[in-house]
């Protein structure tokens, strides 16, 4: 039988699944009995849960972003070839 | 016509193509300046990211073996350039060694009740953004490439050169703190539980 401690050892590979059957029976057997463990079962699904959702889209590169990429990357292909880079004014 | 595959593109950038690798960044540099924002948390230095990623993959690609994809070489460019800049921002650096203080709280608190929508306030953003700033970068990496990007176990492995059982523990101490975190934000509004660890 299971003790807390191996419980929340392995509580992140019960989540994602990463575990073999008889150890996920075991599991599911342990935390359906023990509040304390059932507690940080349903506390860690719910904090990645709320993680995904405030980051399910997304970041949006700002104006301008890409612009100033490709002006780097233009700078280094001459630097590259041995040309100068063009003076800022 | 179909659109060239990664594998087409880096083959002609190797010869000097320039197109080739302007396709390349213009496939990439969403996903990459994403991912960049999500490790350092600020969107100057998430640019800075962004370019120093291409830029690297610029003088690289040559020597590009084609042992990994593309995607998978050029994420590991970002994760590393992310790595660096956290590194020097977070002054004193905290190893991940000393990092594993107590990772279990004493009291657990059930704050789980409710849909995500009602929980998810601006007060609690904040605290998130917080518990995620406070993780040493390595977990952080591991975290963001794991449960945002949702990239499997294996992939994170390959993208940061560690073992698939490095990557699990540090997922797992890293999805710990950020709970523990915010087990403290709703501890005023819920009614701790006490553990007793190792009862069954």
């Amino acid at each position: 039988m299971l003790t807390c401690k191996e419980v929340l050892d392995s509580l992140s590979d019960y989540l994602d699944a990463d575990l073999k059957e008889d150890l996920i029976n075991e599991m599911k057997r342990h935390i359906g009995s023990c509040q304390d463990c059932r507690a940080e079962f349903d506390t860690l699904t719910m904090t990645i849960k709320l993680y995904k959702h405030e980051h399910d889209t997304p970041a949006v590169m700002p104006v301008g972003c890409h612009d100033r990429l490709v002006k780097v990357l233009e700078l280094e292909k001459l630097r590259s070839k041995g040309g100068e880079p063009p003076k800022m004014v | 016509m179909p659109a060239a595959t990664d594998e087409e593109l880096v083959r002609k950038s190797k010869e000097d193509d320039e197109r080739a690798f302007g396709e390349l960044v213009s496939r990439y540099e969403s996903k990459i300046y994403s991912l960049a924002l999500r490790m350092v948390r600020n969107p100057e230095d998430a640019e800075d990211v962004l370019q120093d990623t291409f830029l690297r993959a610029y003088r690289g690609i040559k020597s590009f073996q084609g042992a990994s994809t593309f995607s998978t070489w050029i994420y590991r460019i970002t994760a590393n350039s992310a790595l660096m800049r956290l590194r020097k921002k977070q002054l004193p650096t905290v190893s991940i060694e000393n990092a594993d203080e107590r990772e279990t709280p004493v009291s657990i608190v059930d704050w789980t009740p409710g849909p995500v929508e009602q929980l998810l306030n601006k007060e609690l953003q904040h605290e998130m953004d917080e518990a995620i700033e406070a993780l040493p970068p390595e977990f952080r990496q591991v975290f963001v490439l794991r449960d945002v990007e949702e990239m499997s176990n294996a992939e994170v492995a390959e993208i940061l050169d560690l073992s698939v059982a490095a990557v699990k523990s540090r997922l797992h101490r890293a999805r710990i703190k950020v709970r523990n975190r915010l087990a403290g934000y709703f501890g005023d509004n819920a009614k701790p539980k006490r553990r007793a660890m190792g009862a069954h």
